[in-house]
């Protein structure tokens, strides 16, 4: 009872969300047609959750009975998910895909609830809340995926994702029951407790390590659970496929690394910032294989792709094989530079999305020969997406380098030297598609056809020069994000 | 307890055992007579006509997935009902928020129209042709 | 207690040969009928391993709606009996050894690893336990349900509505 109370008080952030959710839920039936009153709901509500979740910073709580806990770690998320889901309602506003759908309001408060399984993802400690809230994330992505209910390809890419994540789901809570057979316990610090004692020469857990990496990496998209990527990206509307690669990979990693990170310890006390694994249980060498097979798939098929859609698709493939590199090193500096690079991933992939949406709004098309010479059509937007472009590919003065930056020399300051090089390689086969873009925007001719100016009203304009801003200042001026995520680099009950 | 489930088993058993025990004995002791007329399907006397299988409405889909999610839900409320003499006050507002929410989800349904039936709207003959009128 | 062995014996096979039937069978509506066995046989498992109110649920929610729902889905195809709903698979041999591999993998630690075996209970009804459980220790997940459920109802019946 007390404990209830008690919990609550920390639980606010969770609270606001839920009842916007069901605020915006009646403003939609209200309502009664498409209005930006629901958004706006929408967007104060995250507001205010943000402001909650700015307050809870240096917390360190495990409420609710060891579900889920309070920490920088978790805050650091939430704040991501929130800002990315600011960002992707006011996306979904301007998107015409959404306008022109049949339904009315509900991906807004689909969007909210997608963001409240998201933060639940990142401050679950409890094996039976972890699954709850990665279900609550994927069952509201299949349905914004297929939002347009019209469109066939649509409805294709919302059927792949429930095939795709009901089967990786259910391999995942079967590893998850075994585990809970081996230890009897669900609670990931008391796994971990009960591991290190038992030590940690089992095949069984190398089984479950892997089964578990099913439900999570086919979240974070990581080869070989990446086959729905493509698909649904390409099929899904562009706000949410931007939703799905910013915030709801983010929340598989957020997940992902908090499992990893405490259920293997020897001891919860880091040794110099690393974390003291039970000897015995490899799991950076199964991460490396993902990263590596992520990286090299990923690059390497985007070079090929001829769709906006898909080319984004096999780029967040590969930018989820370099964040878990910074998994692999196990220690303070890794989680540090991943951090940093969540914020720049959030950052030119929302921006790159709605350059792509401003695009698409007005070709009605992701093919990337539609887009031929459209920096002559709207130069404003082409250069915009070029830099995001150049960010993702990461090159210098852009935020997408910083976040390279610190996460190679957090593996060569690892002794990691080969993997730090397969990265900067694959980096280089990056730039090859990101600039192929960037060639068929300003280097060829605009057809005979259509080739006349495209406008965008002031607000469009306005959005992307917001999300211009950080791209180039963050790259030059770090120092801000690299604090926060040191400050942020700290999870519950590690020492 | 599983005793109580043994009863319910051994019912089961029964119950499957009358059925088999019917089929079993018309196939051994009943004449068997076949002719074209007793093979065809009955339909009141008329030729049969289509196909067996319906196809059914979408209209029973929305709501056979919408009853699914209420069932669910029902399954939450029986645990709860056992403990709340026990649990008092608290267990009424924790169940509270729970159904708040669920019937947030049921008041969304209805004011979308989700549950309401349409009706085939039959097609009233109209006479196009005014010469009954005319000549009373 | 021998008589218990055979009956989780007698359900085991039934689900599991019920479960062959439903992916096999050519004609839908028999597999949405052989999933029903399946379905009541794992409500029997859950009975024999003393979790009545489990037991319950499993045939409310999965025989009584989910199945339900099933032949519906199937009610609503046009065509039943004459379609070939087995698609070509191209993959058949790796994905047979995969699978047999998995299968034989999953065998194997199950053999080996040394289980955390709680000793035998005192059979006792669990439904109220359950409920104290699911409104102290495990508020928060059942609270988060219904946000779940909320959700899941929203999107099938945005899915499901007519459009004009």
């Amino acid at each position: 009872m007390e404990q209830t109370i008690i919990s609550l008080k920390n639980f606010i952030p969770e609270c606001v969300l839920i009842v916007t959710i069901l605020v915006c839920l009646l403003a939609d039936l209200i309502v009664r047609k498409k209005s930006a009153v629901v958004a706006v709901i929408g967007i104060a509500g995250l507001f205010v959750s943000g402001w909650f979740v700015i307050g809870q910073f240096g917390v360190k709580e495990s409420v609710f009975f060891g579900m889920v806990v309070i920490d920088p770690y978790s805050v650091f998320f939430k704040l991501l998910f929130i800002v990315s889901t600011v960002f992707i309602i006011l996306f979904s506003l301007a998107s015409k895909e959404i306008k022109d759908s049949t339904h009315t309001n509900e991906h807004v408060y689909l969007m909210i609830s997608l963001t409240l399984g998201a933060n639940l993802m990142a401050s679950s400690v409890n094996m039976l809340m972890m699954y709850l809230a990665l279900e609550t994330v994927s069952i509201t992505s299949y349905v914004l995926a297929g939002y347009m209910k019209k469109s066939k390809r649509s409805s294709e890419a919302a059927m792949k994702y429930v095939i795709y994540g009901a089967a990786s789901s259910g391999i995942m809570i079967y590893a998850m029951s075994l585990l809970y057979g081996y230890t009897g316990s669900m609670n990931i610090f008391e796994i971990s407790s009960i591991l290190s004692k038992m030590g940690g020469t089992n095949p069984m857990l190398v089984i479950v390590m892997v089964m578990i990496l099913a439900g999570f990496g086919y979240k974070i998209s990581s080869v070989p659970f990446h086959f729905w990527t493509p698909d649904v990206y390409e099929g899904a509307p562009i706000p949410v496929t931007g939703f799905l690669a910013v915030t709801s990979s983010a929340a598989g990693f957020a997940v992902l690394i908090r499992f990893f990170s405490v259920t293997f310890l020897k001891s919860t006390t880091m040794l110099n910032g690393s974390l003291q694994i039970i000897d015995g249980i490899r799991w950076t060498e199964i991460i490396i294989v993902l990263s590596v097979a992520s990286m090299i798939i990923g690059n390497f098929v985007a070079v090929w792709q001829m769709s906006f859609k898909r080319l984004l698709a096999y780029s967040s493939i590969a930018q989820g094989g370099y964040i878990m590199l910074g998994l692999v090193v196990a220690n303070q500096q890794g989680l540090t530079a991943i951090f940093v690079y969540l914020v720049a991933y959030m950052i030119m992939n929302l921006g790159a999305f709605y350059a792509l949406i401003m695009i698409s709004n007005k070709l009605n098309s992701d093919d990337i020969n539609d887009m031929k010479g459209f920096a002559y059509r709207a130069p404003a937007v082409a250069v915009g997406m070029g830099i995001f472009m150049f960010a993702l590919s990461g090159i210098p003065a852009t935020v997408g380098f910083v976040g390279k930056f610190y996460l190679f020399s957090a593996l060569i300051e690892s002794n990691m030297i080969w993997l730090a090089l397969v990265g900067m390689m694959n980096s280089v086969v990056s730039l090859f598609f990101y600039i192929k873009v960037l060639k068929y925007m300003f280097l060829s001719k605009p057809d005979e056809e259509n080739s006349g100016k495209i406008y965008y009203g002031i607000a469009g304009y306005v959005l992307l020069f917001i999300l211009v801003i950080p791209t180039l200042l963050l790259g030059i001026y770090f120092g801000p994000i690299v604090r926060f995520a040191e400050m942020s680099a700290v999870m519950f009950g590690l020492k | 307890m599983l005793t109580q489930f043994g009863q319910v088993l051994i019912f089961m058993i029964i119950a499957a055992g009358f059925v088999a025990v019917a089929f079993i004995a018309a196939r051994l002791i009943g004449p068997k007579l076949p002719s074209k007329g007793k093979n065809s399907t009955y339909e009141c006397g008329e030729d049969t006509e289509g196909d067996t299988w319906l196809k059914f409405n979408v209209r029973y889909y929305v709501i056979a997935l919408i009853f699914i999610i209420f069932d669910v839900e029902i399954v939450f409320l029986f645990p709860w009902a056992v403990v709340f003499k026990e649990m008092g006050l608290i267990a009424f507002i924790e169940m509270a928020i729970f159904l708040i929410i669920l019937i947030l989800g049921f008041v969304y349904a209805y004011a979308k129209g989700d549950l309401h039936w349409d009706k085939p709207r039959p097609v009233i003959p109209a006479l196009d042709r005014q010469i009954f009128k005319s000549e009373i | 207690m021998i008589y218990y062995t055979i009956l989780f014996y007698v359900f085991a096979v039934l689900a599991v040969a019920t479960a062959f039937y439903v992916v096999f069978a050519k004609n839908v509506i028999h597999s949405a009928f052989a999933l029903f066995g399946t379905l009541f046989a794992v409500a029997g498992l859950f009975v024999l391993l003393n979790a009545d109110f489990i037991a319950i649920t499993q045939i409310m929610v999965y025989v009584g709606g989910i199945l339900v729902l099933m032949i519906f889905g199937v009610m609503l195809t046009t065509k039943i009996a004459d379609i070939d709903i087995h698609t070509k698979n191209l993959n058949r041999i790796p994905a047979i050894l995969f699978s047999t591999g998995i299968t034989v993998i999953l065998i194997f630690i199950l053999f080996t690893t040394k289980w955390n075996i709680k000793p035998q209970v005192q059979n006792q009804e669990t439904v109220s336990q359950i409920g104290k459980l699911m409104l102290t220790t495990y508020l928060l997940p059942f609270e988060i349900a219904s946000i779940v459920l909320l959700v899941a109802l929203v999107g099938s019946a945005m899915y499901a509505r007519k459009t004009k």
